[in-house]
């Protein structure tokens, strides 16, 4: 009758073992390979050893439950932990299938008395206990890694696992995802285990699943600055330790916290090394940001000097180096906007632009006519054009409507944005229409004032916006991760006040990501900053940067008035509106320079902005352009003197800047 | 009893466009706009309020209905004190969905007892003319699935708004002592973090 528990493996590694002893003959047995795991049972995060080449039965395990008094001997425990609950299982639609597939409880195995059954030799080892019960880790090393664990309820000791095979850190960092492990302070082999914030545990768990977390993860692997996100949570917690002045303070001399205190306010940089738990922390020095003037927009004149005769764009680098320190003049926009996006080559003549619009239009007609051509009964029996439908219709209704070209009950901008946000459903069925899309549509039809043109530069729009709103949503976590790594370097101390706050997962950004802004800030300046991320410049990710530069001047605010989670979320949501996109675009620019004049960039850190590929070619402020007359580069007020390592790269992008 | 004040987090929850945010910026600032962007994210908005001499302070939560958004509003369930399942009355899939919802808030919320939690049920939208749901049909749901009050309101002409608020305070306040909510005004903390019943180590 032991229902199978349902649980979700978010981490798994082969080829850990035991080494068993028989205490009463002392004959060492062959090492016993297993499979560890972490796995989520019905949200409670457990640790799972179990021996290969044997089908476990559960009842074998050992199982400590939140109430810890009920741990047994391990082995000890036989019966079915798991009990399902009576709710029976419908079939619902797929998307709410999560929620049906885990509706079990777990039953405190205390409770049980089923016949005692050792089973087979092997599944005696077998053991488990939720991470809440986990005391601490113990990180050995013997030529090989392994851990001790110690719960907090029990005298009974679990064996050690030995990684013979590797994967100790890839498993101590699983952990991380879940609890704090800090050093303890007498000895700095033993990770001492706390839970975060239960809610967060299991919050993110959704939105940075697994399979995101693994890839991102094997990415910042490489990097010993950046292991995971939650890889530094040991540092927050060993100085909110110093800053709580506990009991270990006792043990530890003034000077060295205050040293600590210092360090943390500087900026940190953590080396990572072979094995977890043995952090180095180094001072990592961004230097001065550089202060960066914005320039005026592009005007209709300048526009058409960068055509030639045939209408082809000329010197495009140096045009979009403008565009980027200055934006657009609204007459320039409903041009500009198509090569910005893509949607005209900028190589291309006038007559090549004409032919191209022609196929655009009837490629658009043919797809629109798809559903419109749609009878009442087809659609019935079509639940997915249905679900778009309706939603699209929903939302239509409820996008921009203050701005003059959806007000009102019967303006043709509402009909323009319904009609082409049901082509794009028949240009990509698959994705179809996810809310957040009528805002990114918005503001082009806006300025393209053409269904066709619009809906051709929306379709560029979201090859690039395209991962934000996919089933799994990776375009958002990859983001939040790496503007987790970004943050981390510009102020470890306000990333270590937002992880103190169960914040260091930034979904109060979440909105800015999505839709790149469109609600924070006014119509006018939402065109400005678009225009502005279209030219590519300074460096990959730029929205990145423009997240920081926001929060690096809430930062203050949120440290001072010591925000917690939900003053931190109603804050950041609060700004909407109130934000200037001339004063955040010359912060994210200043930080952009900022990291590209720093020595000792990680790795991680250049590859998220791009900076890796600049060394191999040159600047992108700075690329493509024939040989432009370079102004002697007027350097601006940067240390870069005190610190003697602005890269080269700076000066080139500070070449642009004067 | 009139110098404490307790905190309760209400959180609204119901297929898109049912009429959450207008609801919850009805009851919070007395305003219907009908020009109001769709919810994306999660957001929350404090009132305070007084129910047979109780001072409360509703932190309450709104959030975007897409299925698609599930991971970033399912954090926020946890230590709701209510919930508000809410449909149109001229949604009738709205109204298909609601068992759903509360499935999906029971699971994310880690709700102890499920049978005890307190959910309202709303049927919005009562001034508009073609009903998809009768308010029977929508009764007997309430009936069979708990005995969860039922409230027809509007969030455009305000009608029954508070009085849905007013009966989730009663409801959460009748539920036991909750001596856990009952704390000296001074020292309301709004970023008090959400109670999560014993799970969380220390
Ligand atoms: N007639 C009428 N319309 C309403 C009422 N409440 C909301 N609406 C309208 O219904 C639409 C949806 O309302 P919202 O409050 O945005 O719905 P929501 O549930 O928050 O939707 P999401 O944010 O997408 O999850 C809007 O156009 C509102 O103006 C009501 O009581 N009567
Ligand atoms: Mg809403």
């Amino acid at each position: 009758m032991a229902a199978e528990p349902v649980q979700k493996v978010l981490f798994e590694h082969d080829g850990v073992f035991i080494h068993p002893r028989s205490d009463e003959d002392a004959i060492e047995q062959d090492l016993l390979s297993g499979s560890l795991r972490i796995v989520d049972k019905d949200g409670d995060i457990a640790v799972e050893f179990r021996p290969l080449e044997d089908a476990v039965d559960p009842s074998n395990m050992l199982c400590a439950g939140k109430d810890s008094s009920s741990v047994m001997a391990w082995a000890q425990c036989s019966g079915s932990q798991y009990q399902q609950l009576s709710e029976t299982q419908h079939s619902y639609e797929t998307e709410w299938d999560m929620v049906n597939a885990v509706s079990f409880r777990r039953k405190p195995c205390a409770s049980r008395d089923g016949a005692l059954n050792h089973g087979h030799e092997r599944s005696r080892w077998a053991f488990t206990f939720c991470l809440s019960d986990l005391r601490s880790v113990t990180v050995k090393e013997e030529g090989w890694t392994f851990l001790l664990f110690e719960l907090k309820e029990s005298c009974t000791a679990l064996p050690a696992l030995h990684f013979h095979q590797g994967g100790s850190r890839e498993f101590l960092d699983g952990l991380r995802r879940f609890a704090l492990l800090s050093e303890a302070t007498d000895d700095d082999t033993c990770l001492l285990v706390s839970c975060h914030n239960r809610a967060l545990c299991q919050s993110f768990e959704n939105l940075l699943d697994d399979n995101s977390f693994g890839l991102v993860h094997q990415k910042f692997r490489k990097d010993p600055y950046v292991t995971t996100l939650g890889g530094f949570s040991k540092v927050t917690n060993y100085i909110f330790d110093a800053f709580r002045g506990t009991e270990e303070q006792h043990q530890r001399p003034p000077e060295e916290v205050a040293d600590l205190l210092g360090e943390v306010i500087q900026g940190l940089e953590i080396n990572q090394q072979e094995e977890p738990g043995f952090e180095v922390i180094t001072r990592i020095d961004l230097g001065a940001r550089p202060q960066v003037t914005r320039a005026e927009p592009l005007s209709v004149e300048d526009w058409t000097q960068h055509q030639d005769p045939e209408g082809r764009m000329t010197r495009v680098p140096q045009l979009k180096k403008v565009i980027f320190k200055g934006g657009l003049s609204h007459a320039v926009r409903r041009d500009a906007w198509k090569f910005l996006l893509g949607y005209f080559p900028w190589n291309s003549s006038q007559d090549e632009r004409k032919t191209l619009l022609r196929l655009k239009t009837d490629e658009y007609f043919r797809m629109k006519l798809q559903w419109k051509s749609i009878s009442d009964e087809q659609e019935r029996r079509n639940s997915r054009l249905r679900d778009y439908r309706s939603l699209i219709e929903k939302d239509v209704n409820r996008t921009d409507r203050t701005n003059r070209f959806y007000e009102g009950i019967d303006n043709p901008g509402l009909v323009l944005l319904n009609d082409i946000l049901m082509t794009y459903c028949m240009y990509d069925f698959d994705l179809g229409y996810v809310q957040g899309m009528s805002d990114l549509l918005s503001p082009i039809l806006y300025v393209m004032e053409n269904e066709v043109d619009a809906f051709w530069c929306f379709v560029s729009f979201m090859d690039q916006m395209h991962q934000n709103f996919e089933e799994q949503m990776q375009g958002m976590k990859t983001q939040l991760i790496q503007l987790g790594a970004l943050l981390r370097l510009l102020d470890l101390s306000f990333w270590n006040y937002l992880e103190s706050q169960d914040s260091g997962y930034l979904y109060f950004c979440f909105r800015w990501l999505l839709i790149r802004f469109k609600r924070e800030l006014s119509f006018q300046d939402v065109l400005r900053l678009w225009e502005v991320m279209w030219t590519g410049l300074p460096c990959h990710n730029f929205h990145l940067l423009v997240c920081c530069a926001i929060l690096d001047s809430e930062k203050q605010k949120i440290m001072e008035e010591n925000y917690g989670f939900n003053e931190i979320l109603k804050h950041i949501n609060e700004l909407s509106m109130k934000l200037d996109v001339e004063d955040i675009l010359q912060k994210a620019e200043g930080i952009g320079l900022q990291m590209r004049s720093c020595k000792d960039l990680p790795d991680s850190v250049s590859s998220i902005l791009g900076f890796e590929a600049d060394v191999r070619g040159s600047d992108p402020m700075d690329s493509g352009s024939a040989p432009a007359p370079r102004a002697s580069p007027r350097r601006p007020d940067t240390c870069s003197d005190l610190h003697g390592h602005l890269r080269e790269t700076t000066s080139h992008a500070v070449a642009f800047m004067s | 009893m009139t110098t404490k004040t307790s905190l309760l987090k209400v959180i609204l929850l119901g297929d898109g466009g049912v009429g959450k945010s207008s609801i919850m910026n009805r009851y919070v600032t007395n305003k219907f706009d009908a020009h109001l962007f769709h919810t994306i994210g999660v957001e929350f908005l404090n009132k305070d309020l007084e129910v047979d001499g109780h001072q409360v302070t509703l932190q309450i939560w709104d959030t975007a209905g897409q299925e698609r958004f599930r991971s970033l509003r399912t954090p926020f369930y946890r230590g709701s004190d209510c919930c508000l399942l809410t449909f149109s009355v001229d949604d009738n899939q709205s109204f298909l969905n609601l068992g759903n919802w509360k499935k999906e808030f029971i699971y994310y919320a880690d709700v102890k007892e499920p049978e005890k939690f307190p959910f309202v049920i709303l049927g919005n939208k009562l001034d508009v003319t073609e009903r998809q749901v009768s308010a029977e049909e929508a009764q007997q749901w309430c009936k069979e699935n708990g005995d969860y009050p039922y409230y027809e309101t509007s969030a455009k002409d305000a009608t029954n708004v508070a009085v849905a608020f007013q009966e989730a305070v009663r409801r959460v306040l009748a539920m036991d002592e909750r001596t856990d909510h009952l704390i000296p005004t001074d020292t309301v903390k709004l970023h008090r973090k959400p109670r999560s019943a014993g799970t969380c180590c220390s």
